[in-house]
């Protein structure tokens, strides 16, 4: 089971990304955007991982979203193959058109306003450990394929665009009538509270994570890859005291996994 | 530029209507050396290669003199661009510590990114892959009178550590912020970096062995050669004027985060072919002094010398040779390398990262090669513009200082004990020198790379677990309190190395080894010098003192540092602030413990007595407006047996939660256990476990003597308390941990301090926010 990792000039994250991949059993390969964009057909899924690909010149993603490798993840996307964004990979993802899966650009994540009780508290970049409510039925999407609706998830965020806007009227209703909204900002009942801290970027909705309408393409801003082991865990977190089980965010990877291992 | 012949007054006009600093005899002595004329690059570069950034002239003495750099497990000392010590027989730590100052203070923003830029490639040079940074800041009065330009210096360098760290993708692992009204027009800005590399993949920073003999290439890589950051190490050299300030911008060096990020996986790939090709290569990074500096050292290091033409320099316009020779561009490599090599390595920058394609103009290209001669010559145009004996240009050169004690009158204040003292609490802890500092390190990207264990505010240091399917862990924190400094800079230089050693242990990682940037004024001046040099003792006496674990008597080696003079204004210099950097090792990152507490219960146990030490105290400044005389002091044998125990404790499994006791002392320490998150816990304190019946309740409570608050493991309390008297160490019992959400303090039955958890919280976390709004 091949996964492509995406690599542009900028991205900061693969590394950590390879070692999720491949300690749940996949074999993971760091692909650099420069390579023939043929050689991506032979991989079984992909993850575009966080970063400032391209300096975030233009907006987070819009460039990367224009090179050649993009339009050939179009194809294995249209193919089934599951495809992951995470942080900086969802802007991508945006930017490309694969999310939330109209072919168009008709949503953004702009830049975080943190607001509470009216008044803007912060704006920009933020990075914490935040909790994820899954509002999606499990095998909806690839990389949630294993979670149970409504579970929730410690991961943390790194980002200043996360804040998911759209002009399109009717979109997010949609995105929630099709089960397209994948995960939420949560405080850790599991409750959506609309005001920062808990929507921790402002994001309509409290949305973190969507998928397109067939499910197999995600995208995502906190960072599973940075919650894999119990060990990573924030000092609050009672699971630490096992540093060696499984962390949150590993539920991504396996979910991939077996999204793969059910496709075929 | 004509020298000789001329009057000392002619000479000195022609070296400052070129820009140039260096004093006439300097000017001088080189003309002399050379039997002619200098050309302007050859004054340029010397200028450069000799000033008190590049040369250490006023200070390297003093630090020869002094400092501990040697140890069992240090692989190599301040030689290079980094340090480099053992965690095992395999894997290394990389550390540097550098000062970006001056530039910060006139362009906050570029300055402090171009800090965190030029010490990550100090320790990726060396071959390692960086993990982790560090900035320990200074900021001048947010409530006096520069309060505006104090803000907006500090919200611009905080902007500049994010941008730049985050983009390139280092965890910001740690570091400090201290406010005072010495920094008003000279703020600090130093930057720490670690790194990982394995023993036997070491690079060094010198041309190998037959690199003459073979005529190895000199290639550089990266961003092509502009006017940025021109005199930077001069200009870093010299008192800041406000009427200089616009002068001084263009000594400013530009950031590029993205250009960083991809230079260093093309590096791994340039590693990756030495190693598998088994040829030994130079590789450095071009900082102060820019191209010369870098060329030079590699050369002279390695005792040849080398032919550079600029026309084959990558540069952004046709600048003049002087220019090309000392710009401080950034976000470029020297490589040293064979000829049989060459076309692999252009191959890597220029082909597989796409260096020109990814940004414009940047590439590797060859420049130059290694000869056996003892010259530095280099051509442009076909004109021979610096031909001077490359061992007498990086050489520098040595200047005795003079130094006369700093008289200051100091005196004990005679102060009434507080009578409300939830309302002392509460103002201390939103002071903005004790207030939670997550208003900050939320914009620190602490988790990029997925190694971090225990991350800023969780603990008094930050850890990281930098190898997969290792256990071990590198645990790195920094300090130095310039209120101490003010009274004692050789106390501050001894408690800021005891300080960041206390932090490391706090988690229960070994102190391993140690950096310092020294930050003082003109060093021209003698009082200011002595300072230096005071500051220097302290440190020493402290590494030797408290020796490395389980080599007594063997100091705990210090592998890098920097020395940053010059910082002052007219109107005065910053407090003498020598900063320390430890790092720590910790076996198993899975026995690593934070300062949060952890279950209602356990018993609350304090190492470390308290003493009438209150000079520079937070409680003294912020309650009463004084600084005091009685500086904490460092009791060697006993700070030495704190550590080692607190250690000791926490490696048995003994512990559940430390925190040192620092800056507002005891009561500050408790109270931080219980703010932070989850802050769901409380505590009871009693001051008669304390053991100090002649001691003034506020000087128990706010004494910055050194010392530990321990909160046991549930039945453990016995085994820790012989781990203590092991140590020689008196287990002081002092309360434990509550249900109730609240800070309880009491002394002989009478409650002092009753303060609602929340209503503390609100104040802690809002007093550094409101100080950089």
């Amino acid at each position: 089971m091949k996964i492509a990792v995406m690599q542009f000039p900028g991205t900061n994250c693969e590394h950590e990304t390879l070692v999720a991949v491949n300690a749940v059993g996949m074999k993971g390969e760091i692909f650099r955007w420069n390579r023939p964009a043929a050689e991506l057909s032979g991989f079984d899924g992909f993850i575009v991982p966080g970063g400032f690909s391209y300096q975030d010149r233009v907006r987070a993603g819009a460039i990367a979203s224009k090179e050649p490798v993009m339009d050939a993840l179009r194809e294995e996307a249209e193919r089934g193959k599951p495809i992951i964004g995470i942080c900086n990979g969802f802007q991508i993802l945006v930017e490309t058109g694969l999310l939330p899966g109209t072919g168009k650009i008709d949503m953004a994540l702009a830049q975080n306003v943190m607001v509470s009780g009216g008044r803007v508290m912060r704006r920009g970049y933020y990075c914490d450990w935040v909790n994820l409510r899954h509002d999606a039925l499990p095998k909806r999407c690839s990389g949630s394929f294993m979670i149970d609706k409504k579970a929730i998830l410690q991961i943390p965020i790194a980002h200043g665009e996360g804040n998911l806007v759209t002009t399109t009227p009717g979109l997010v209703d949609r995105l929630k009538d099709e089960d397209q909204v994948v995960f939420r900002y949560c405080d850790p009942a599991g409750q959506v509270v609309n005001e920062f801290p808990v929507n921790v970027n402002g994001s309509t909705e409290s949305i973190a994570g969507i998928c397109n309408p067939e499910g197999n393409v995600l995208g995502m801003m906190p960072h599973p890859e940075r919650a894999f082991f119990a060990w990573q865990l924030p000092a609050y977190d009672p699971r630490k005291a096992r540093p060696d089980d499984p962390g949150p965010g590993r539920m991504v990877f396996e979910s991939m996994k077996r999204f793969i291992e059910v496709r075929a | 530029m004509k020298i000789i012949g001329l009057a000392d007054q002619d000479v000195e006009a022609n070296l400052r209507g070129a820009g140039i600093g260096m004093s006439v005899a300097e000017a001088r002595s080189i003309a002399e050396i050379l039997g002619r004329d200098p050309t302007l690059t050859e004054l340029f570069c010397y200028d450069a290669m000799w000033s008190e950034h590049c040369s250490y002239k006023s200070s390297r003495a003093t630090l020869k003199e002094f400092l501990p750099t040697e140890g069992p497990n240090v692989v190599m000392g301040p030689v290079e661009d980094s340090g480099i010590v053992a965690i095992d027989d395999q894997w290394c730590v990389v550390i540097s510590h550098e000062s970006h100052n001056h530039p910060s203070q006139i362009l906050p923003n570029e300055g402090a990114a171009t800090g965190i830029g030029g010490i990550v490639r100090d320790v990726n040079c060396m071959g390692a892959t960086v993990v982790a940074s560090a900035d320990p800041l200074r900021f001048g009065d947010p409530y006096g009178p520069k309060a505006s330009k104090v803000r907006w210096v500090a919200e611009g360098v905080v902007d500049g550590i994010w941008q730049y760290g985050n983009a390139l993708g280092v965890p910001n692992m740690g570091g400090d912020i201290v406010f005072n009204e010495s920094f008003d027009d000279n703020c600090l800005v130093n930057v720490v970096s670690i790194g990982i590399v394995r023993r036997d993949q070491i690079i060094r920073s010198r041309a190998p062995q037959g690199a003459g003999e073979k005529g190895y290439d000199v290639i550089l890589v990266g961003k092509p050669t502009d006017s940025s950051g021109l005199g930077g190490v001069t200009f870093a050299s010299e008192a800041l004027r406000a009427e200089d300030e616009e002068a001084n911008r263009g000594a400013v060096q530009i950031p590029d985060p993205f250009l960083k990020n991809v230079l260093f996986k093309a590096n791994d790939d340039l590693f990756r072919l030495v190693r598998e090709s088994g040829i030994v290569i130079g590789f450095k990074d071009l900082g102060g002094g820019g191209f010369t500096c870098a060329t030079s050292e590699m050369g002279a290091s390695g005792n040849y010398g080398m032919e550079i033409n600029l026309d084959d320099m990558h540069k952004a316009a046709d600048f003049p040779p002087e220019i090309l020779s000392i710009a401080e561009t950034q976000e470029r490599f020297l490589i040293v390398s064979p000829p049989e090599l060459r076309e692999r390595i252009l191959q890597i920058y220029n082909q597989h990262w796409d260096l020109p394609n990814v940004y414009e103009g940047a590439r590797a290209s060859v420049v130059g090669k290694i000869n056996t001669g003892d010259r530095f010559r280099v051509t442009h145009k076909g004109v021979m513009v610096c031909d001077v004996p490359i061992q007498h240009l990086t050489g520098g050169i040595r200047y005795k200082r003079e130094e006369k004690p700093r008289l200051r009158s100091l005196a004990e204040p005679v102060i009434e004990e507080p009578v409300d003292y939830n309302q002392t609490m509460l103002k201390i802890l939103g002071s903005p020198n004790i207030a939670s500092r997550e208003h900050v390190y939320r914009y620190y990207d602490t988790e990029v790379m997925g190694n971090s264990v225990i991350r800023p505010g969780e603990a008094d240091s930050g850890l990281i677990a930098p190898v997969r399917g290792e256990k071990f862990g590198v645990a790195l924190a920094v300090d130095s309190n310039p209120f101490y400094g003010r009274i004692s800079p050789y106390w501050a230089g001894a408690t800021a190395v005891a300080e960041a050693m206390r932090n490391v242990a706090a988690i229960g990682a070994v102190p391993s080894t140690l950096t310092d940037c020294l930050n003082f004024g003109n060093p021209e001046k003698p009082e200011a010098f002595w300072e230096f040099r005071e500051a220097v003792k302290g440190i020493a006496d402290s590494c030797k003192k408290i020796w490395l674990k389980g080599y007594p008597n063997q100091p705990v080696p210090i592998v890098s540092g920097n020395v940053s003079f010059y910082n002052e204004s007219p109107e005065g210099s910053v407090d003498p602030s020598p900063v320390v950097a430890c790092v720590g090792i910790i076996k198993d990152v899975g026995k690593a413990v934070t300062q949060n507490l952890k279950a209602a219960g356990d018993r609350l146990f304090l190492i470390g007595p308290r003493f009438d030490e209150l000079g520079g105290s937070e409680y003294y400044r912020t309650i009463f407006g004084v600084t005091g005389k009685n500086v904490p002091l460092v009791r060697f044998d006993l700070d030495r047996n704190m550590i080692y125990a607190v250690i000791e404790a926490i490696d048995q499994g003994l512990v559940a939660a430390c925190h040192d006791i620092s800056n507002g002392g005891l009561a500050c320490t408790s109270a931080e256990m219980a703010l932070v998150r989850p802050a769901r816990l409380g505590f009871e304190l009693d001051l008669d476990g304390a053991a100090e019946p002649g001691l003034r309740t506020d000087k128990v409570l706010f004494s910055e003597s050194a010392g530990f608050l321990i909160e046991a493991r549930q039945g453990c309390e016995e085994k820790l308390r012989a781990v203590l008297e092991g140590f020689s160490l008196e287990a002081m019992e002092v309360g434990r941990v509550t249900e109730a959400r609240k800070m309880v303090v009491r002394r002989k039955g009478k409650a002092l301090i009753d303060l609602d958890l929340d209503q503390a919280r609100a104040v802690w976390t809002n007093g550094l926010a409101e100080a950089m709004r």
